[in-house]
């Protein structure tokens, strides 16, 4: 058999070369594109962390500002810079209710609602108003 | 071309290749042997970098999550007035570059208008400048000349977030900052003793600060990475990340308002009496849990630095004084739980002297003349000879030993630390009068904490309980990882005793009792006053006192143990006693207290004790 001319060869071998430079200038372009993606994706988690840690400043700040604006002594300030004249009430005025309060109330409303006197004979021509009331019986 | 030519040229292009291949071998020997550490070394140097993330120290909070004590930034602001030179050097057309120029100044002015600083200060600031450095140290510019750019100069510290959001967005050049975490207590002053401090430097120095480090204080992370050019991290190339973790928040027992309240007091008590110190304290009896401990003097957490030692220290903790007759307690109940005695057993409290173990003891002298008097009227009227005749009735080492067991002369448990022992010695070590003295609350030392503990005993049906002040530990989510419940001590008395024991002590505050007028009407009061003579150049004093009032309310069902103690108060009239200076502080208080915790008011007391009595006595 006659082996082939010697152009052929180099011509093989340049073609191969070729696909060889662009099968790793593909890889090598893979690769820093890839890369890019890392940075740019660790940038944006890095930007997020900082906002995150940012926001949890912020938080304790309000936080201790809060704080400062209502602990007994500033309020105490404002009672007094606002003449709201504010005080703990005492004793002696302190109502204590044995019974419960929305009971009680009740019952006194159902007495006006449905006292004798409310009711007038005009009422007997048009449908009675009925007046629901809600009670917590605890 | 011949065949000869064409594989010439291909030997000396192989040839080519291999040398190229070769110096680029060479080199690669050189930078990764022979220059590896040097090359590793710059490279480290220029790119590599540790970040320190800093760990954010837990905070303090009350009972009811109120905050107490938390970390708040804070900014330094300084010039690196050779980065706006530099920056406008960068263009070259002078128009532009002076238009800049201009730009910056402008906004330079606004910023001397929110720091509040003249416009020369801040321009003096932004002029650039040279330091002196050591020549070793001179490598940054190139030339060695021991002069290098000035990049820092401090314009101003402590700025708040917002005043530093408005002055970032003037965008300035050269502007750079530093932020640090500054320790804050929003309620400046109150629980000082108790919260304690952070320094300067960050140490925590008293107070749950200090004794909760560990919790407290959390752990910092660190980042390896690289940074650009402008000292920027590149995040992609972080090799190592220990995330920080967070401080944990300590809750205390204490609540805001009753801390307040005690504080006031102590407050008005000053005003009043000028006194060397006072304390208040104030807690539940069923589960130790103490609410408020105030002290008199205190200082302003957010300005420890301007107060004096003197005033940082917990009294109720770190000083001991003598109970005086609030120690009445140890005998009286010791003799009833025994049962040695009834409330009805009567003594003679006119005799003034008595024979103990075969020999004639001098009995203590009384505040006003006494002649029988029943236990429960030696309660009431304080009788000093009443109560070394029931110590006698027992006998030393009973007696002893039931003090003991209220919890003197050992420390409470207290667990903010700082806490002294007291002195209470065994009897091998009395000399003949003790008997007769300590019963009365001489010869004997303890802490506020100790005798507010021994009072808070008998409103627990007899067991003596450990001072809560920490309720829990919380992380940083906001989950309870570890909840301190209350801790036992010892049982003093039976628990019929104790209840008897607070029906006497109601007593206190009935008719001819020595705190007469200072019950409140519904909530029973039991208590019991104190008067000591302090020890001024090893004798007692006839004009320094320690006036106390310690007990608790409603007596049959004891929700509040609270103690008054003032040390020197200085009356007009030297009556400085338990009644005078510190009953009336106990009753105000216990008013307001009755409000905030909406405690209810007993009814039928006496029937109610009666019965729980199994009779009438």
């Amino acid at each position: 058999m006659k082996p082939p001319p010697a152009s052929n060869l180099i011509n093989r071998v340049i073609l191969l070369t070729l696909m060889l430079l662009v099968f790793t200038g593909t890889l090598g372009l893979g690769a820093v594109w890839m890369r890019q993606e890392i940075s740019q994706t660790a940038n944006r988690s890095r930007a997020l962390e900082d906002k995150l840690t940012d926001a949890q400043r912020r938080l304790d700040e309000l936080s201790a500002e809060v704080a400062t604006a209502v602990n007994p002594q500033a309020l105490l300030r404002q009672n007094e810079s606002m003449r709201l004249a504010l005080s703990m009430p005492r004793e002696i005025q302190v109502q204590r209710v044995a019974v419960s309060a929305e009971l009680k109330l009740a019952q006194k409303r159902n007495l006006e609602v449905f006292r004798v006197e409310n009711a007038s004979f005009a009422s007997f021509t048009r449908p009675p108003e009925h007046r629901a009331l809600t009670v917590s019986l605890q | 071309m011949s065949k000869g030519y064409a594989n010439n040229r291909l030997t000396l292009l192989a040839v080519g290749v291999l040398v190229c291949f070769l110096a680029v071998g060479v080199r690669l020997v050189f930078l990764h042997v022979l220059d590896r550490d040097e090359l590793l070394g710059y490279v480290d140097r220029a790119r590599r970098q540790i970040v320190v993330e800093h760990a954010r120290r837990g905070t303090i909070l009350d009972s009811h999550g109120n905050l107490l004590a938390t970390s708040r930034s804070e900014i330094t602001l300084a010039v690196d007035s050779w980065s706006l030179v530099e920056y406008l050097e960068l263009d070259r057309n002078d128009t532009r570059r002076d238009a800049k120029a201009r730009e910056q100044q402008a906004k330079r002015a606004q910023l001397a208008a929110i720091l509040g600083m003249p416009v020369a200060d801040i321009e003096k600031a932004f002029r650039p400048e040279m330091k002196e450095v050591k020549p070793s140290q001179d490598r940054t510019d190139g030339t060695v000349d021991g002069q290098i750019k000035d990049r820092w100069t401090k314009l101003r510290e402590g700025l708040d977030e917002p005043t530093y959001d408005r002055i970032a967005a003037l965008n300035i050049r050269g502007l750079t900052h530093e932020r640090i975490y500054r320790r804050t207590y929003p309620s400046g002053g109150l629980a000082a003793s108790l919260i304690g401090y952070l320094n300067k430097e960050g140490t925590a120095v008293t107070g749950a600060e200090r004794h909760f480090e560990l919790y407290l204080k959390g752990e910092d992370g660190w980042i390896e990475s690289e940074k650009d050019g402008a000292r920027r991290e590149l995040a992609q190339f972080r090799s190592r990340e220990v995330p920080a973790r967070d401080g944990q928040d300590v809750v205390l027992t204490i609540d805001s308002v009753v801390q307040h309240i005690l504080e006031e007091e102590l407050r008005t008590i000053a005003a009043k009496f000028n006194p060397h110190f006072a304390t208040i304290i104030a807690s539940e009896p069923r589960t130790g849990r103490i609410l408020g401990m105030a002290n008199y003097p205190s200082f302003d957490l957010n300005n420890y630095s301007k107060a004096p030692l003197d005033a940082q220290r917990n009294y109720a903790v770190t000083d001991i004084i003598e109970p005086g007759s609030t120690f009445k307690i140890v005998a009286a109940g010791a003799a009833l739980d025994q049962g040695l005695v009834s409330p009805a057993s009567a003594f003679d409290c006119g005799i003034t002297s008595i024979n103990y173990q075969g020999r004639d003891l001098k009995l203590p002298k009384e505040d006003h003349p006494f002649g029988m008097l029943t236990v429960a009227d030696i309660v009431s009227h304080s009788s000093n000879r009443g109560a070394a005749q029931l110590a006698m009735l027992m006998g030393a080492q009973k007696f002893y030993d039931y003090a003991k067991l209220y919890g003197f002369g050992t420390t409470s448990g207290f667990q903010l630390g700082g806490e002294v022992r007291g002195i209470l010695e065994p009897p091998a070590r009395w000399d003949g009068l003790t008997i007769t003295r300590m019963p009365m609350g001489h010869a004997v030392a303890a802490t506020p904490l100790q005798i507010h503990m021994a009072m808070s005993a008998i409103a627990n049906g007899g067991a003596l309980l450990r001072p809560q002040v920490i309720q829990e530990i919380r992380d940083a989510d906001g989950r309870v990882v570890r909840r301190f419940e209350p801790e036992k001590r010892s049982q003093v008395l039976k628990p019929s005793t104790a209840s008897l024991m607070a029906r006497l002590l109601h007593g206190v505050v009935g008719p001819d009792g020595t705190a007469e007028g200072f019950d409140i009407p519904g909530f029973e009061i039991a208590a019991k006053t104190g008067t000591t003579q302090k020890i001024v150049d090893g004798k007692y004093s006839s004009t320094h006192y320690v006036g106390s009032f310690i007990g608790f309310f409603p007596a049959s069902r004891p929700e509040i143990v609270l103690s008054v103690i003032v040390d020197d108060a200085q009356v007009p009239d030297g009556k400085n006693y338990g009644r005078a200076v510190a009953a009336p502080s106990f009753k105000h208080v216990a008013e307001q207290l009755i409000q905030y915790l909406d405690i209810k008011p007993v009814q039928s007391y006496s029937r109610n004790l009666v019965a729980m009595q199994g009779g009438a006595l």
